[in-house]
């Protein structure tokens, strides 16, 4: 690889793969902050896992000159003063977090577990995508009898819209990261045996309620306030972001969730979301959340081993099924 | 008491260096676009250089004040008058009450200007931060840019004679044109893995000219058909532009598909596009002075020593040895 001082690069150094890792990359991004960056571009929450497993080590070691990290899919942005913490400091002493830091199967990720109601097929939702129709695309496949829960289910080869709801509480969802706009979680189901996917919006939509929970590829996100978005809506589910912090969950700052939480969704009617929303704005709704928990890795992995003919069966039937709908 | 008059084009309290270790949370920080500019007012009038200020985008602020103080306003020329009489730039004078301050809209050089006052501008910390986060409507005055009628609290400070008539030298002003060389540093998605070496030459040598449609979320550069060292974005989307989501650095250069935009000071925390190059601290200042639809950059690249080295020398600058007495 080229040396520190040379010109004309973007890649600072590299750790190729060994049998207990991917390979890492190290990316300027400025003079105060650097990429880490794991293996290949492939989506799988195994690396995820380990960027959590680099996040805590870096948090540890407390480096004089460290700013902030940043854990996304597969990476880690680090924003630090390079005049306190010299790059090729930075970079060397990462690399010898490499050697520290748990490979998968010893990794234990610290992850609240977070319950979220949710009313699927929500008459909130469901004014946004009328109007949608009315403005912006009449003829849009992948809205059928005005909401996209359906086309999910056709999408992903499901019988009927109760099977997507079944499929989307049968799993916990990951937090693999949040960014964007303040406290917009990306998750991703722990149980790929319910990982249904959707093509995006085309174009997108001009407006999507806050606390609406949508998919779009592999990834559900919530909706922290009322925006323009372009996941395929299923329900909406109570505040994740409060600017007036009504409620204890926003005491410390007006953002509910955090990366590596597991989110739990259950299910309750429009009525109940709506009583809900009351009350956790009078600041009388305790959320559910379980702190002090974690993920094991190796568990994990050896459930997902147990489950591989399952996982394969759906993505079988997920490949059929999309040769038959038409994308947006 | 800050009795705004008219609140102009945007005005915003900020602080400096605004909402930072939210970055994992989705928030940028927020606060100055021109840190320069920003910290000297600040360093004029006696306060602490990252204390709050106005953040006055494009003029047109006008402002009647109620007691004593120093104020000092730097950055771009909005011709500034007090009760009708110009104030010079880059030096603090005495206003006392009922006196009107007002600032003009832009028209030469530069975009934005600062405005201190001796003691600062009293508004909540929000997550830690005085600065107004555009996107989020939060932090600063009420989340929002200042308009006619808002009344903004001062905090206590002591007689401002002592902080009035500082000046910061000629020779450590900023030269404002139309025409910026802004330094960068490659990566971190650049050549050869995802733009060619032919891309990043033309990145560095290009004139780009600065999208009319910039704002604090980000400054819009022209769209250039780029070669690409990929076909597609893979399993990130169809675009080669496409990557699976990254935390973006603040002050980098984000290729939306064709389009580069500089991401500043309330820009998203991330994303799934490349960032080709990255301003360094020692340069960002300059995207704020940038005045949009109009004028044109450079990217000169750097090495981190030579980055490091000019961040030095511009903390240096802003330090009370640059200060004269008028």
């Amino acid at each position: 690889m080229p040396g520190m001082h040379d010109r004309n690069t973007a890649v600072i150094d590299v750790l190729p793969a060994t049998a207990d890792r991917p390979r890492v990359m190290y990316r300027y991004a400025g003079d105060r902050f650097l990429l880490v960056e794991y293996g290949e571009m492939v989506l799988d929450l195994t690396m995820n896992f380990r960027i959590f497993g680099l996040n805590d080590t870096v948090k540890k070691a407390e480096l004089d000159g460290l700013v902030e990290t940043v854990p996304a899919l597969r990476s880690i942005l680090i924003h630090y003063d390079s005049r306190r913490l010299p790059t090729h400091m930075l970079v060397d002493t990462l690399k010898k977090m490499e050697e520290t830091v748990p490979p998968g199967e010893n990794l234990n990720i610290p992850s609240r577990r977070v319950e979220l109601p949710i009313a699927f097929s929500d008459r909130w939702t469901r004014a946004d995508i009328e109007r949608y129709v009315k403005y912006t695309r009449q003829d849009a496949p992948n809205i059928v009898n005005g909401h996209n829960i359906e086309y999910i289910a056709q999408y992903n080869g499901l019988r009927s819209v109760q099977a997507v709801i079944d499929y989307i509480c049968a799993t916990e969802w990951w937090n693999a990261c949040i960014g964007f706009w303040p406290g917009l979680p990306f998750m991703f189901p722990l149980d790929p045996r319910y990982a249904i996917v959707t093509p995006k919006y085309n174009p997108t939509r001009p407006w999507t309620p806050e606390g609406a929970v949508g998919i779009g590829g592999p990834c559900v996100a919530i909706y922290p306030v009322q925006s323009p978005g372009g996941y395929q809506l299923f329900g909406r589910t109570i505040p994740i972001f409060d600017l007036k912090q009504r409620n204890p969950a926003f005491k410390m700052n007006p953002i509910l969730l955090k990366p590596a939480d597991r989110i739990q969704w259950v299910p309750v009617s429009d009525a109940e979301l709506e009583s809900i929303r009351e009350k956790v704005y009078d600041g009388t709704y305790r959320y559910k959340i379980v702190a002090y928990e974690a993920l094991n890795v190796k568990s994990y992995l050896g459930f997902l081993d147990s489950i591989k003919s399952e996982i394969a069966a759906f993505q079988q039937r997920q490949a059929e099924a999309v040769k038959h709908v038409a994308i947006p | 008491m800050f009795e705004v008059l008219e609140g102009g084009i945007q005005t915003t309290v900020q602080d400096y260096p605004g909402r930072v270790g939210y970055l994992d949370l989705g928030t940028y920080p927020a606060g100055p676009m021109d840190h320069f500019a920003f910290r000297v007012a600040n360093l004029l009038v006696g306060n602490a250089q990252g204390a709050a200020a106005l953040e006055v985008t494009a003029g047109g602020l006008k402002a009647r004040f109620q007691d004593r103080r120093a104020v000092a306003i730097t950055g771009a020329d909005m011709q500034p008058t007090l009760n009708g009489k110009p104030v010079p730039l880059w030096e603090s004078v005495g206003v006392g009450p009922d006196d009107m301050l007002e600032l003009k809209i832009v028209r030469g050089a530069g975009f934005r200007a600062y405005v201190a006052v001796s003691g600062a501008f009293d508004v909540p910390e929000y997550m830690g931060s005085r600065a107004t986060f555009t996107v989020g409507g939060f932090g600063g005055f009420e989340g929002r840019g200042l308009k006619k009628g808002d009344r903004v609290l001062l905090n206590r400070a002591g007689a401002p004679d002592r902080m009035i008539g500082r000046r910061l030298r000629t020779n450590a002003r900023p030269q404002y044109g139309s025409q910026w060389e802004i330094e960068a540093m490659r990566g971190p998605q650049a050549d050869p893995d995802y733009m060619t070496a032919e891309d990043m030459e033309f990145f560095f040598s290009h004139a780009w000219k600065v999208d009319r449609n910039s704002n604090r979320m980000g400054v819009r550069l022209e769209s250039h058909k780029w070669q690409w060292a990929r076909t597609s974005g893979g399993v990130a989307g169809g675009h080669p532009s496409n990557i699976l989501d990254d935390g973006y650095a603040v002050w980098t250069v984000n290729v939306c598909g064709d389009q580069p935009i500089i991401l500043v000071a309330d820009g998203p925390s991330l994303g799934g596009f490349i960032c080709n190059a990255t301003l360094i601290y020692a340069s960002t200042w300059k995207v704020g002075q940038l005045v949009p639809g109009r004028d044109t950059i450079r990217f000169k690249e750097v090495t981190i020593d030579q980055a490091t080295q000019l961040a030095g020398s511009v903390d240096e600058t802003i330090a009370e040895s640059s200060i004269e007495r008028g």
